[in-house]
C-alpha cells in the first residue's frame, strides 16, 4: 500500500511536470474560474496530488479479497501520494533553478519565469517549494479519505463543485445570456476577471449541492431516478419533449448569447454535422473512416467551383478552368450527389479489407485529396495553396447566410435534419443491417445481408454529409483553402464521435459541444485542443470504450437487467403466495 | 423430381489439408438428412462451402436445379438456404427480436429513403417484418416470447441462444435449413426437445433439413436418411440402421479391429 | 410460421454479375495503361526537356537512400505487427522523437565545434542519443497505451494509436515549440564521394551504410539469439509461446525497443539528409514506411526492408517518370500521392504484400 502511494505520487508528479513543461500551467492560468485566485491553471496544479491520492487508496483485489485501507491508513497514504507529487514538482523547480532557467528555456520553451511564478504561487523558490510539498500533503490527505466520505455527502459535493467548474468554463456564454434575459449578473460573474465571483461561486455550490442531494435522496428512497420512471411510451414522449427543449434552446442562442458566440457555434455546428455523418459510418455501420476530411474538402471546393468562386493568383482574381455559376441550392444538390458518388467509389475497392487497413486507406485517400488540392498541377482549378475566394453567400429569398446569426440558423437546420436522418436510419431495416454487420460481418452476410452494398451505402451517406458540411463551411468562411482540410479535421471529428459514444447521437452532440465548443470559446484552451483530443482518445479507449453517453442499447441493457430481476421477484413472490394459499386450502380440506 | 440440394465431387483444401475430398450427396425436398462423422471429417466445411462462405476448389453445388457455386452468401440465403453455426454466432448487443428481424432482411426491400421519409410502404414492411420475426421466435413456444424479445441477446441462456439462432435462420423463410450440431452442449431434456423441433420444421413448416449431429438419439429420431463422412468423403449412406452397422462407419469412429 | 407455397426464389440480373472482379480488372488495365503512357511520354520528350542519364541515376541513388530510411522505420511497424497484430500508428512519432532528442545535442555540438572536429564520434553519439529517446517513447507507448488493450478488437488499439500519435506530436510542440528547426550537418558530410564512378552524396553513403548495418544486426539478432527466437515464437502464436515458458510481456517490450532503436537511427539519418526537424515530421514518413511494410508483406522483416527500398525508389523515380511527360508542373509535390496510391493498390490486389501469401485475409 505504501508502495502504491509512492508510485501514485510519482505518477502525479510526472503529470504535474508535464503540464508545466508543455506550457499548460501558464497558459491556463490566464483563465479565471472563481475570483482572481482560482484559475484553470491553479486547478491543474491542485488536481494531481488529489487524484494521485484518490487512486492510491482505491480498493484492490488481493488474493481473492477486496482490500481497502482503513481511514487512518488512507489518510496517511493519501498524504504520502500527495506529498510525493508536490515534492516532484518542487524538485523540478529546484532542478531548473540549479541548471539555470535560461539554459533550460533554450530547450524547453515553456519553462519561463511566469511558470516559476505560477508554480510557487508567487512566493519565490524556497517558500514555493514548501507550499507545493505541504499543499500536496494536505490535498493528498483529503484525496485519500475522500472515498470514505459517506456517499450521500460526497456525491452532491462533487456535483456542486463540477457545476461551479462548468459555469466557470462557460464564462463566455452564460453572462451574455443573463444580460439578454435582463437578469442581474454582476453578483455571479465578475466583469474584471470574466470568471465567477466568490459570492456567485459559493451560491452556485450550495444550490447545486443541495439539488444533487435531493435527487440522490429521492433515488435511494424510490429505487430509480425520477426521469427514468414510466412506461416506454411515456419515456418516448418525454425524450421527444427533451429534444424539443434542446432544439428551442439552441434556436434561441444567438439572441441570448450574442454574435461572437453565434459565430463560434456556427463553426461548431459544421463540425457537428460532420461528426453526425461519421457517426453513421463508424457508429452505425462500424467502419472506421479516417478520411472524412476529404469529403469536407470535396464539398467545399465543389460548391465554390459550382457557384462561381475565383482563384487567387499572383495576378489577382481569375476564374478557374472549370466553373459554373449556379444557384447555391441547386449546386448543393449536385454537391450531395458528388459526395455520395465519391464516397461509394472510395468504398468499392476496399470493401473486403479488414477494419484497420480500411481505416488507413481512408486516411491515405484524405491525404491524397489535400495534396492534390494544394498541388501546382491542379492550381488552375483549385487555386493551389491560396485556394479560392468569393464563395457565394448562399442567398435564399434575399437573405444572405454569411452573417454569423444567419449562418448559425442554416447550420442548426442542417444539424437537426442530420439528427432526424440518423434517428430514422438507426431504427430502420438499413440500421438493422448495419448493426448486424458491425456485430459480426460474416454471420450477417450468411443471414442474407449484402454487406458489400451496405458498406458502400454507409460510405456514400457519409460522403454526402461530409460534402454538405464542406459546402456550408465554404459559405461561412467565404474562401476555400486547402489548409482548412487537413487530416487533423478527420481525427478531430473522430475524437468527438468516440468521446460521445459510437452510435449515440446525443453523445455526439455533447461531445461536439465539449471538444469543439469549449476550445472555440476559450482561447486558452484552443492552443491545447489537439493535445486534449489525443489524450482523451487514448483515455477513452483504455477506460471506457463506449464514450460519455453510451448507446441507448447498452444503457437499456443495464436497466432491463434490473427490470427483469424485479419481474422475477414479483413472479417468485406471487408463486410463494399461491403455494401458501394452496397449502392453506389443503390443510383446510 | 430433381433433388433440392445436390453436391457433386466437392473438394476444398486448406493449405495441405483436404477438408472436403470429392464429396457427393443429394437431399430431396421434404427430407430430413443427418450428416455424421468423426470430428474433422469436413462436415462444417460442407456447410460453409454450400452457403458460400468459402469457394470450393472443385465440384458443383446445385440448389433447386441451379448451380450456386461462386455466389456470395447473402444471395444463397436469398435463394432459400439458411444455416446455423457450430458455435453460436448471434448478434450479442441486438435484442432477441432484432436478431430475428435481421433474418427477414433478404425478404424485404425498403431502403434509406423509405426510412427517412417514413413511407407507408416502409411502415407496412416494418410491421410485417416484426410479425414474421415474432412468428419465427414463436416456433419455440414461450421460451423466446414476451418480454424476453426486448432483451439483448447476450443475456440468454445457452439453450435459448441456440434456439434464437435457429429462429433467426427460420426468419429468412428458407426452403432448406442446415443445422450445425444444434444440440451441442444441451442437457438431455433440451436435446429431446430439439429433436422434436427438427421434425416439426419438416412437418409444420415444410422445410428440408440437413443436420450435422453427434448425438445418435437425435439422428435416430429425426432422420429419413443418414450420410456418414470421413476425411471429406462420403463413406456410407442409408437409413439409420443401415449406416449404424456399416463397417466403414464403425471403423471411422472406433478404429480398425486389432488383428488377433 | 406461414405455410404459403414456396415460390422459386431467383436473383435479379444485376445480382449475378461478379462486380468486384470486373472493377478490379478494369482498374488494373487502367493503371497499367496510365503507367505505360506516362513513362512513354516522359522518355520520348524532346532532348532539351528530357532527363539525362545522370539525372535518372541521381534519382535512383536518392531513392535508395530514402528507401533505406523508410526501411528502418518500416521494420518497426512490421515487428510490432508481427507480434501484436496491430498497426502502431504512433511509430512515426517515435521516429520524430529520436530526431528531436538528438537535435539539441547536435545543435550544441555544432556551436562548440565538436560536430566538425570529431564528426564520426559526434554522429555516433547522436545516433545513440536518438535511440535512447526513441526507445523511451516506444516503451512508454507500449506500457501506457497498448498493454491495457491486449486482446481488444483490432480497431481499439488503432484508435488509441492515433490518439497517442496526436498526443505525442503536440507534446513535442508544447515542449519544444512549433517552429521547424535546422538540423546541423557536419562539414565532413557535405559534398559527394565517388563510388564506382557515381557521385553519391556523402550523407547518402552514411545512410546506406548505417541502415545496412542496422538491418544485418537485426536479422542476426532475430535469427540467432534466444530473444530473437522468442520473438518469432510469440509472433507465431502468443498463447503457445507463453505455455512454452516465454515471457510474452518481455518479448513484446523487446520488440518495441528494437523498433524504437531503428526508428531513432532513422531519425538522425533523416535529419542529416533533409536538414530540418519539426514536431509533425513523423507523419508522412510514418505512413510511407507503413506502406513499405505492407508492400513487402507486413510481419516479414525482409519484406519491410525490400518494401522500404522499393517505395523509396518509386517515390523518387515515379513522379519524374510518370508525370513529367504529360507536363504536370512540379511533379515531386505529388510523391506522396504515388505512395498512397501504391498502398491502396497493394491492399486491393495483394494484401499479403510482395513476399506474402497472396491470400486475402478475411475480416
Amino acid at each position: 500500500m505504501v508502495r502504491a502511494g509512492a508510485k501514485a505520487g510519482l505518477l502525479g508528479g510526472a503529470v504535474l511536470l508535464y503540464a508545466a513543461a508543455v506550457g499548460m500551467l501558464v497558459r491556463l492560468d490566464e483563465l479565471h474560474l472563481v475570483g482572481t485566485q482560482v484559475t484553470l491553471g491553479r486547478v491543474l496544479l491542485v488536481l494531481p496530488p488529489f487524484v494521485a491520492a484518490f487512486l492510491a487508496v482505491r480498493p484492490r483485489v488481493v488474493g481473492g479479497r477486496v482490500e481497502q485501507p482503513g481511514p487512518p491508513a488512507a489518510l496517511a497514504i493519501g498524504a504520502l501520494a500527495g506529498g510525493v507529487t508536490g515534492a516532484v514538482g518542487a524538485g523540478g523547480l529546484a532542478l531548473v533553478d540549479a541548471i539555470g532557467l535560461d539554459r533550460v528555456r533554450s530547450v524547453f520553451v515553456a519553462v519561463s519565469p511566469a511558470l516559476v511564478e505560477t508554480m510557487t504561487f508567487g512566493r519565490g523558490l524556497g517558500l514555493g517549494a514548501a507550499i507545493l510539498v505541504l499543499g500536496g500533503l494536505g490535498l493528498g490527505a483529503v484525496g485519500g479519505i475522500w472515498r470514505r466520505v459517506r456517499h450521500g455527502l460526497r456525491r452532491p459535493v462533487e456535483v456542486g463543485l463540477l457545476t461551479v467548474f462548468v459555469l466557470g468554463m462557460l464564462q463566455r456564454v452564460v453572462p451574455f445570456m443573463l444580460d439578454e434575459l435582463r437578469i442581474e449578473r454582476d453578483w455571479l460573474y465578475s466583469r474584471v476577471t470574466r470568471g465567477l465571483t466568490w459570492v456567485g461561486a459559493v451560491v452556485v455550490l450550495v444550490v447545486a449541492t443541495a439539488a444533487a442531494a435531493y435527487v440522490l435522496d429521492r433515488r435511494e428512497r424510490h429505487g430509480r431516478a425520477p426521469l427514468e420512471e414510466g412506461r416506454p411510451e411515456v419515456r418516448g414522449v418525454r425524450r421527444l419533449v427533451l429534444a424539443g427543449i434542446v432544439v428551442a434552446f439552441f434556436a434561441a442562442l444567438p439572441q441570448l448569447a450574442g454574435s461572437i458566440v453565434s459565430e463560434i457555434m456556427g463553426t461548431v455546428g459544421v463540425f457537428l454535422l460532420l461528426a453526425l455523418g461519421l457517426n453513421i459510418v463508424t457508429g452505425y455501420a462500424g467502419m472506421l473512416h479516417l478520411g472524412f476530411s476529404a469529403f469536407f474538402l470535396l464539398g467545399a471546393y465543389s460548391i465554390a467551383l459550382l457557384t462561381g468562386a475565383n482563384l487567387v493568383t499572383a495576378f489577382g482574381l481569375v476564374a478557374p478552368r472549370f466553373s459554373a455559376h449556379l444557384d447555391f441550392y441547386v449546386a448543393l444538390v449536385l454537391v450531395v450527389l458528388i459526395g455520395a458518388a465519391v464516397g461509394a467509389l472510395l468504398a468499392a475497392p476496399v470493401l473486403r479489407l479488414r477494419g484497420d487497413y480500411l481505416a488507413i486507406v481512408t486516411l491515405a485517400f484524405a491525404q491524397i485529396a489535400v495534396i492534390l488540392a494544394t498541388s501546382s498541377w491542379l492550381q488552375p482549378i483549385t487555386g493551389g495553396p491560396q485556394g479560392l475566394r468569393d464563395v457565394t453567400k448562399a442567398p435564399l429569398l434575399g437573405i444572405g447566410f454569411r452573417s454569423a446569426e444567419n449562418f448559425y440558423y442554416l447550420v442548426l437546420v442542417a444539424c437537426v435534419l442530420a439528427v432526424y436522418v440518423s434517428w430514422r436510419l438507426a431504427w430502420s431495416r438499413t440500421g438493422r443491417a448495419w448493426n448486424a454487420m458491425r456485430e459480426d460481418e460474416q454471420v450477417a452476410e450468411a443471414m442474407g445481408v449484402p454487406t458489400g452494398r451496405y458498406k458502400m451505402l454507409g460510405f456514400a451517406i457519409g460522403g454526402a454529409i461530409g460534402a454538405i458540411g464542406g459546402a456550408m463551411f465554404a459559405v461561412k468562411v467565404g474562401t476555400v483553402q486547402p489548409g482548412s482540410f487537413e487530416i487533423i479535421q478527420s481525427i478531430t471529428i473522430l475524437a468527438v464521435v468516440i468521446l460521445g459514444g459510437l452510435g449515440s447521437v446525443p453523445g455526439v452532440v455533447l461531445g461536439a459541444l465539449v471538444l469543439l465548443g469549449l476550445p472555440g470559446l476559450l482561447t486558452q484552451l484552443e492552443e491545447y485542443r489537439f493535445l486534449i483530443y489525443g489524450a482523451s482518445l487514448v483515455a477513452i479507449m483504455i477506460l471506457r470504450p463506449q464514450g460519455l453517453i453510451p448507446n441507448v442499447r447498452r444503457m437499456r441493457e443495464l436497466q432491463e437487467e434490473e427490470r427483469t430481476q424485479d419481474a422475477w421477484q414479483q413472479i417468485f413472490a406471487a408463486r410463494q403466495e399461491e403455494e401458501a394459499a394452496e397449502g392453506a386450502t389443503e390443510a383446510a380440506s | 423430381m430433381s433433388p433440392l440440394l445436390e453436391v457433386a465431387g466437392l473438394s476444398k483444401r486448406f493449405g495441405g489439408l483436404a477438408a472436403l475430398d470429392g464429396l457427393d450427396l443429394h437431399v430431396e425436398e421434404g427430407e430430413i438428412v443427418s450428416v455424421i462423422g468423426p470430428n474433422g471429417a469436413g462436415k462444417s466445411t460442407l456447410f460453409n462451402v454450400v452457403t458460400g462462405l468459402y469457394p470450393p476448389d472443385d465440384g458443383d453445388i446445385r440448389f433447386a436445379g441451379r448451380s450456386i457455386v461462386g455466389l456470395p452468401p447473402h444471395q444463397i440465403t436469398k435463394l432459400g438456404v439458411a444455416r446455423t453455426f457450430q458455435t453460436v454466432h448471434l448478434f450479442p448487443n441486438m435484442t432477441v427480436l432484432e436478431n430475428a428481424m435481421v433474418g427477414q432482411h433478404c425478404r424485404t426491400r425498403s431502403g434509406v429513403f423509405g426510412a427517412i421519409l417514413q413511407l407507408p410502404s416502409t411502415r407496412r414492411e416494418e410491421r410485417m417484418v416484426r410479425e414474421k420475426a415474432r412468428a419465427a421466435l414463436g416456433f419455440f413456444g414461450p421460451r423466446l416470447a414476451g418480454y424476453r424479445q426486448e432483451q439483448p441477446a447476450f443475456v440468454l441462456s445457452y439453450a435459448n441462444r441456440r434456439r434464437l439462432e435457429i429462429a433467426r435462420a427460420l426468419a429468412t423463410e428458407p426452403r432448406l435449413i442446415l443445422l450445425d450440431e444444434p444440440t451441442a452442449g444441451m442437457n438431455p431434456r433440451e436435446t429431446l426437445e430439439m429433436r422434436d423441433h427438427i421434425v416439426r420444421m419438416r412437418d409444420e413448416l415444410g422445410l428440408t433439413v440437413v443436420v450435422i449431429e453427434h448425438d445418435m438419439r437425435v439422428v435416430k429420431g429425426v432422420s429419413d436418411r443418414v450420410i456418414a463422412c470421413d476425411y471429406g468423403r462420403k463413406i456410407a449412406e442409408g437409413t439409420y440402421e443401415e449406416v449404424a452397422h456399416d463397417p466403414h462407419v464403425i471403423e471411422a469412429y472406433l478404429g480398425k479391429r486389432a488383428v488377433g | 410460421m406461414s405455410q404459403e407455397a414456396r415460390t422459386t426464389r431467383t436473383l435479379g440480373r444485376f445480382e449475378r454479375l461478379p462486380t468486384r472482379r470486373i472493377v478490379l480488372v478494369a482498374l488494373s488495365i487502367g493503371i497499367a495503361t496510365a503507367v505505360a503512357y506516362g513513362s512513354y511520354r516522359t522518355l520520348t520528350l524532346p532532348a532539351g526537356q528530357r532527363y539525362s542519364g545522370s539525372a535518372w541515376r541521381d534519382f535512383l541513388v536518392l531513392g535508395v537512400a530514402q528507401g533505406a530510411v523508410y526501411a528502418l522505420i518500416a521494420l518497426g511497424y512490421t515487428l510490432v505487427y508481427g507480434i501484436l497484430r496491430m498497426i502502431n500508428f504512433a511509430h512515426g512519432e517515435v521516429f520524430m522523437a529520436g530526431a528531436f532528442g538528438s537535435f539539441f545535442f547536435a545543435d550544441a555540438w555544432e556551436r562548440s565545434g565538436f560536430l566538425d572536429r570529431r564528426p564520426v564520434l559526434a554522429v555516433l553519439l547522436l545516433v545513440l542519443l536518438a535511440m535512447a529517446v526513441s526507445v523511451t517513447v516506444a516503451v512508454l507507448l507500449e506500457r501506457i497505451a497498448y498493454r491495457p488493450l491486449r486482446g481488444a478488437p483490432r480497431l481499439v488499439p488503432l484508435i488509441t494509436a492515433i490518439g497517442a500519435s496526436l498526443f505525442l506530436q503536440n507534446t513535442f510542440r508544447g515542449l519544444f515549440g512549433a517552429q521547424t528547426r535546422g538540423y546541423p550537418k557536419p562539414t565532413a558530410l557535405e559534398g559527394t564521394w565517388s563510388i564506382l564512378g557515381i557521385p553519391v552524396q556523402r550523407v547518402q553513403v552514411l545512410v546506406l551504410v548505417v541502415a545496412a548495418a542496422a538491418m544485418v544486426v537485426l536479422t542476426q539478432f532475430v535469427s540467432r539469439t534466444k530473444t530473437g527466437k522468442s520473438m518469432r515464437a510469440a509472433a507465431e502464436d502468443q498463447e503457445i509461446a507463453a505455455l512454452m515458458g516465454i515471457d510474452v510481456d518481455r518479448v513484446i517490450v523487446t520488440t518495441f525497443v528494437l523498433g524504437g532503436m531503428l526508428a531513432g537511427i532513422a531519425g538522425v539519418l533523416f535529419a542529416l539528409t533533409f536538414g530540418n526537424i519539426s514536431y509533425f515530421m513523423g507523419f508522412a514518413p510514418g505512413i510511407t514506411a507503413f506502406t513499405a511494410a505492407v508492400l513487402g508483406g507486413i510481419g516479414s522483416i525482409s519484406g519491410a526492408a525490400i518494401g522500404g527500398l522499393v517505395i523509396g525508389v518509386l517515390q523518387s523515380i515515379g513522379p519524374a517518370l510518370l508525370l513529367t511527360g504529360i507536363h504536370v508542373p512540379s511533379p515531386f509535390q505529388l510523391k506522396d500521392v504515388v505512395t498512397f496510391l501504391i498502398l491502396i493498390l497493394v491492399l486491393l490486389f495483394r494484401p499479403g504484400g510482395i513476399l506474402g501469401t497472396g491470400e486475402v485475409e478475411k475480416v
